[in-house]
């Protein structure tokens, strides 16, 4: 339970900052923790207290026992999605930085309406 | 492919249209002679046109077209129209800009119109109609500058008249399960009064645009005055009498038998009584000639509802009759205040002045159509109002035949404005190299046309006699002998005596005035600016001396309490709060990224609290 | 032949993905490889298409990745309706190619020409896939190839707007990843299929809770109402010819995503209700705000969103008559919006205001004769293509009762009317400005395609007709569609 809690708070931590920061980096990091949080999440769906690496590495394990594999293989991929997010956010970040000189969201709005 | 089917016939009108654009890259001789002659056989072939319907299916509906009696005789207004309508074009549009997207929409627009009245179902009727529609937004924009604003509001307000007839039609395909009118009819009697009012109270305003029925009429002034002079003409004279058209048909085909049919045709009615009477005193107070003459065509429209609605036979035939003179005559008037335009380059009335003898056939083209306009025989004008009034009468509408008096007669100011201003008066400098326009493509169609007011007020069986057919299609009880409905025939008891009365009228009518026609042009003395007594001050050559500008002042103090009040203004001011309201919403795309991630999560603590209220 | 070389619907995303990634090896060779390679993948990508899409009209191809069969092994649904979408996408991506092949100069070519191709394959394999984990893969794929699209210029405001994108694209991420975590934590499984069977496993509260996080995260992508801020920026700021893909593919396959997972596993009269309500809120506020709209390609933007609302509005029915209609209306609007797009950005450039196009009739006359086709196509004008399109959304309103839809959509489509034919009137004003350049013919070749689709449609409306019925009755089957995936 306490994992369920812990990576819901991440991603509340995340969206946090995605909704009140003003400074573009602090909002990318925000995006990052929500995904983090998603992982988190979904870890601790396949967890079993105990349980082992999902391989069949000595007779006489069986699925019970073992933390179910599924979701870290979604973590795997999910974290690979998220770093080129992150990527390519904080590239378009540098652009944004370059061409207005600042990094308050607030300013960047010339696209309205 | 038969060549008296109505395939044949509609495949020549369309591809007429494209070929003319093609031949265009050819030579300008060669689209000319592809676009006489595309309106002129289907006009021809409005003849030979068979009986049988034409059923095919497309995008899951069943398109049927065939004839009636009652659509033939619009077509045959149409095809009246559009041959002047196109020969006066050869001339006039030749230094104009784009002639391949005149000529594509003009025949576009025809052919549309032919469609339309050859559409036995509502939705081939609205396809048909859509395409008049854009086509004629695309040539009432071809000179550009104010003619796009006024194209555009000319489309807005067709489209909240198509779309009104859509929603109807789409409820109705719902109901019945058919979209030809026969079978809509069959299933509209069962459907409940109130789903009936609502329906027909759709088709009927929608239809009603596009006849420029107040209060719906905002976009003829702008769109009329704005357009090419030789389209105007069929745009007023043709092209809105597919509202009328389309309001026959609902009143008598779908309509009729409903509760309701007859308090909404008496409103009707009146809606027609105010139109004539408001659009005439507005036509009154018009400087600008196509202005004017718009105005006027909302007039003229007003009458044809009126006696549309009524629905008494006589009634009937007095619509009928006005929609096919109203056609002629307004298309003289607006090709000859197009032919002045041609050669002055001008159509205001304060401007304008002595062209009498500079173009005195465009001249004799407007005497002919004001005449026929203000109802005095002989020529065709006279019938078809006489017809009303006593249509009216009969049915005891007697305070509408005082609007309808009272708008006929001040229509008689502003068909005097125009005649004055233009050919009276003055002769002015600047208009001395005026020339009379060419014979064969400008001068012949006015002349024509001016031949069918006179022919028709002689002979108005000519026209009667398809309209009865038309009528009797529609259901209504004509007499073969159908003389005997009006004052006007049974008096002498028989058709001979009429056309002697008629033409005994006529001809010393036209004598007289040929005689003194002549007479006076033999005498006119030319007055120089010293003839005239002006306190000892001698005028220079350019001052003017007729009193064309403020020409009813008087009567527009008089009429002001009317006037000032406009019902455009009030459907502008709803355009400009649905503007406004757009301007405000946009505002929600603040341009900052955090908002819009704020009504991403707000929007979902929304659905989900909602979703936890509804469980 | 076949049996050397099998055709698998696989190919529809293999294809692109690996020309991708060889991209940047060919140009090594030879800088025309670049122009060149997109080009050869979308055609055999079409040519996969015309092999495999009358096929899955007869029955759907089902292949299984890697030979693991469902649930277990993720597998691609080639039905009537994916295939109808993947072929879409195919014909879109080779028309962009073949106009960008002239009207595109900026560099990186190369990559913009990976993105593209990862744009499309991503925004295929959404379709395709059926496997709601794969299907969030996908959705990356195509969101990530986006936002590097949108600022793919380097222009001012081009950033600005990518990271909006970004922003708001993440949060749909991050809510989709969330609602199949839930779902994997009730049911154990991903696939699509084998989820439908098993959502009587996951207790109605938290069903509710997923299908607003599905709802939500898809609904980015699809434009829906207050989801949507990030789309007006994005389409303008984007080169055109990638405006035209998303308006064409992307917003269509989250749209496609949205439908096949609330049918499959949102089956409630409320969830439904609730899309067609949000549709048509949509298009009420997209078109009022497209009034006022100078610069051209946002107004198109909001259209955009204004015609997915209409199909939106009309897929909410879920009745086999409006998802027919919403079919109709998003293939119309692929068609005509990517010719709007592109017409207009050929005409006037990639920062095009209203006053822009004063005067262009004159100069321009066949891009201006294709921009008026295009106006009236999407006000639904007949004969052209919109509609038919319009009038099947109407007749799927009328048959379930719903004549204030009806009237709703009417009068939006007269707002929007207001400013097509405004830009229209433009056109044909006699002043202006001058125009240089002749468009080339590669552009003119890939508008006319979309302009014969628009009268082909507008005249044959017909033509398409069994396409699309078999699209809504492979949707609305839901039966067909486990069975058919779990069968073995």
């Amino acid at each position: 339970m306490i994992y369920y809690i812990a990576s819901i708070a991440v991603m509340l931590i995340g969206l946090y900052a995605v909704l009140v920061k003003k400074n573009l980096i602090k909002i990318v990091i925000g995006l990052s923790l929500m995904d983090a949080g998603t992982h988190l999440l979904l870890v601790a769906i396949g967890f079993i207290k105990g349980g082992t690496a999902p391989i069949f590495s000595e007779p006489g394990l069986t699925a019970d026992a073992m933390v179910d594999p599924v979701p870290q293989a979604l973590v795997l991929t999910a974290i690979v999605i998220g770093l080129a997010v992150t990527a390519v956010a904080l590239a378009l970040v540098i652009r944004i930085y370059a061409q207005h000189k600042t990094l308050d969201i607030r300013k960047i709005s010339s696209l309205k309406w | 492919m038969d060549i008296t089917g109505i395939p044949f016939f509609l495949a020549v009108s369309f591809g007429g249209a494209f070929l003319a654009y093609l031949m265009n890259f050819a030579h300008r001789f060669l689209r000319n002679a592809v676009v006489l002659l595309t309106v002129s056989a289907s006009a021809a072939l409005l003849f030979w046109l068979g009986d049988e319907t034409f059923s095919m299916e497309m995008g899951g509906f069943v398109l049927t077209l065939g004839k009636t009696p009652y659509s033939l005789f619009f077509a045959g207004i149409v095809a009246l129209l559009a041959v002047p309508t196109v020969l006066f074009s050869f001339t006039y549009m030749a230094k104009e800009e784009r002639p391949a997207m005149y000529y594509l929409n003009l025949l576009i627009t025809i052919a549309a119109m032919y469609g339309i009245l050859f559409s036995l179902d509502l939705l081939s009727l609205f396809i048909f109609w859509e395409i008049m529609t854009w086509s004629s937004f695309l040539l009432t924009i071809h000179k550009g500058g104010n003619a796009t604003k006024a194209g555009v509001k000319y489309f807005l307000y067709s489209a909240a008249g198509a779309y009104a007839i859509l929603f109807s039609v789409v409820i109705l395909y719902n109901m019945s399960g058919s979209l030809l009118i026969e079978d809509v009819a069959r299933s509209f009697v069962l459907q409940n009064p109130l789903m009936q009012l609502m329906l027909a109270g759709t088709l009927l305003f929608g239809f009603s645009v596009k006849a420029g029925l107040m209060p719906m009429h905002g976009w003829a002034p702008d769109a009329y005055a704005e357009s090419p002079a030789p389209f105007t003409a069929l745009f007023s004279g043709a092209l809105s009498k597919m509202g009328i058209f389309g309001m026959g048909m609902v009143l008598y085909q779908i309509f009729l038998q409903s509760p309701f049919s007859l308090p909404v045709r008496e409103l009707l009615a009146w809606a027609g009584g105010i139109t004539s009477a408001l659009a005439t005193l507005r036509a009154i107070q018009q400087t600008d000639a196509k202005r004017l003459l718009a105005y006027s065509s909302v007039a003229q429209l007003g009458y044809i509802v009126m006696g549309l609605a009524l629905g008494t036979p006589l009634s009937m035939m007095a619509a009928l009759f006005i929609t096919l003179l109203h056609g002629v005559f307004k298309a003289m008037l607006f090709f000859a205040v197009g032919a002045v335009y041609f050669r002055t380059g001008l159509t205001d009335l304060n401007e304008l002045r002595g062209l009498i003898r500079r173009m005195p056939v465009s001249f004799l083209t407007v005497l002919m159509a004001i005449i026929s306009l203000a109802n005095i025989p002989p020529l065709g004008g006279f019938v078809g109002k006489w017809l009303l009034y006593e249509s009216l009468i009969q049915s005891d509408h007697y305070f509408l035949v005082i609007v309808a008096f009272f708008s006929s007669t001040a229509s008689f100011l502003y068909v005097y404005r125009l005649i004055f201003s233009i050919f009276l008066g003055q002769e002015e400098k600047e208009f001395e190299h005026v020339k009379e326009v060419p014979f064969l493509t400008m001068q012949l169609p006015m002349l024509a046309l001016a031949a069918v007011t006179f022919i028709t007020g002689i002979f108005p069986g000519i026209v009667l006699a398809p309209i009865s057919s038309a009528l009797t299609y529609l259901g209504f009880p004509i007499q073969h002998d159908m003389w005997s409905m009006s004052m006007l025939f049974n008096e002498w008891g028989n058709r001979m005596n009429l056309l002697a009365m008629i033409s005994v009228i006529g001809t010393v009518f036209l004598t007289g005035f040929t005689i003194l026609y002549f007479y006076r042009m033999r005498r006119t003395r030319y007055v120089t600016t010293k003839d005239i007594h002006t306190s000892g001050e001698v005028p220079t050559e350019n001052e003017n001396l007729t009193y064309a500008i403020n020409f009813y002042q008087p009567f527009e103090r008089a009429a002001h309490p009317v006037l000032s009040k406009s019902i455009r203004a009030w459907i502008d001011w709803i355009g400009r709060s649905v503007s406004e309201l757009g301007d405000f919403l946009r505002h929600i795309y603040t341009g900052d990224g955090q908002t819009y991630a704020w009504y991403v999560v707000l929007f979902l603590t929304f659905m989900l609290a909602a979703g936890s209220w509804i469980l | 032949m076949p049996e050397l070389f099998p055709l698998s619907p696989v190919h529809y995303v293999a294809a692109p993905l690996l020309a991708a990634f060889l991209l940047p090896l060919v140009a090594k060779l030879s800088r025309s490889f670049i122009k060149i390679l997109p080009g050869l993948t979308f055609l055999y990508v079409l040519y996969v298409s015309a092999v495999l899409y009358p096929q899955a009209l007869q029955a759907p191809i089902i292949e299984q990745i890697a030979g693991w069969a469902p649930p277990l092994g993720i597998n691609l649904y080639y039905g009537p309706m994916a295939g109808l979408f993947a072929s879409l996408f195919s014909a879109l991506g080779f028309i962009v190619w073949l106009y960008s092949l002239t009207q595109m100069k900026q560099e990186p070519l190369d990559r913009f020409y990976i993105l593209l191709m990862m744009l499309v394959a991503g925004a295929t394999g959404m379709v395709l896939t059926g496997d709601i984990f794969n299907l969030f893969v996908f959705m990356e794929i195509t969101a990530i190839s986006a936002y590097s699209l949108t600022a793919f210029l380097r222009e001012d405001d081009k950033a600005e707007a990518g990271f909006k994108y970004i922003l708001i694209g993440s949060l749909a991420s991050a809510f989709v990843l969330l609602g199949i975590a839930i779902l994997y934590s009730y049911t154990g499984t991903l696939n699509l299929a084998d989820l439908a069977l098993n959502m009587d496993k996951v207790p109605l509260s938290v069903r509710v809770i997923v299908f607003g996080l599905f709802l939500v995260g898809f609904g980015i992508e699809a434009e829906i109402f207050p989801l949507n801020g990030w789309a007006p920026d994005a389409y303008s700021a984007a080169p055109a010819p990638v405006s035209a893909l998303f308006a064409g593919i992307t917003v269509k396959a989250a749209l496609y995503a949205l439908a096949r997972v609330t049918i499959l596993l949102f089956p409630f009269a409320g969830s439904m209700a609730l899309i067609s309500i949000l549709g048509l809120v949509t298009l009420v506020i997209s078109e009022l705000a497209a009034l006022h709209q100078k610069n051209l390609f946002r107004m198109l933007a909001y259209s955009s969103m204004g015609q997915v609302g209409l199909a939106i509005a009309a897929l909410g029915l879920f009745t086999a008559e409006g998802v027919y209609a919403a079919l109709f209306a998003m293939i119309n609007h692929a068609i005509v919006k990517g010719m709007l797009f592109l017409t207009v950005f050929a005409m006037a450039g990639g920062s095009a205001t209203l006053d822009g196009l004063n005067g262009m009739g004159r100069k321009k006359p066949i891009l201006s004769l294709l921009f008026t086709l295009g106006a009236f196509a999407i006000i639904g004008l007949p004969p052209f293509s919109g509609f038919w399109s319009k009038l099947s959304v109407l007749t799927a309103m009328g048959q379930t009762g719903n004549y204030a839809m009806i009237a709703i959509v009417l009068a939006t489509t007269i707002v929007e009317a207001a400013y097509f034919l405004r830009a229209t009137g433009r056109l044909y004003l006699s002043e202006g400005n001058p125009a240089e350049g002749k468009t080339p013919l590669s552009a003119i070749a890939a508008l006319a395609v979309l302009a014969a689709g628009i009268l082909w449609i507008g005249f044959f409306p017909g033509s398409i007709d069994e396409t699309l019925t078999a699209g809504a009755q492979d949707l609305l089957d839901t039966a067909k569609y486990t069975e058919g995936v779990l069968k073995d």
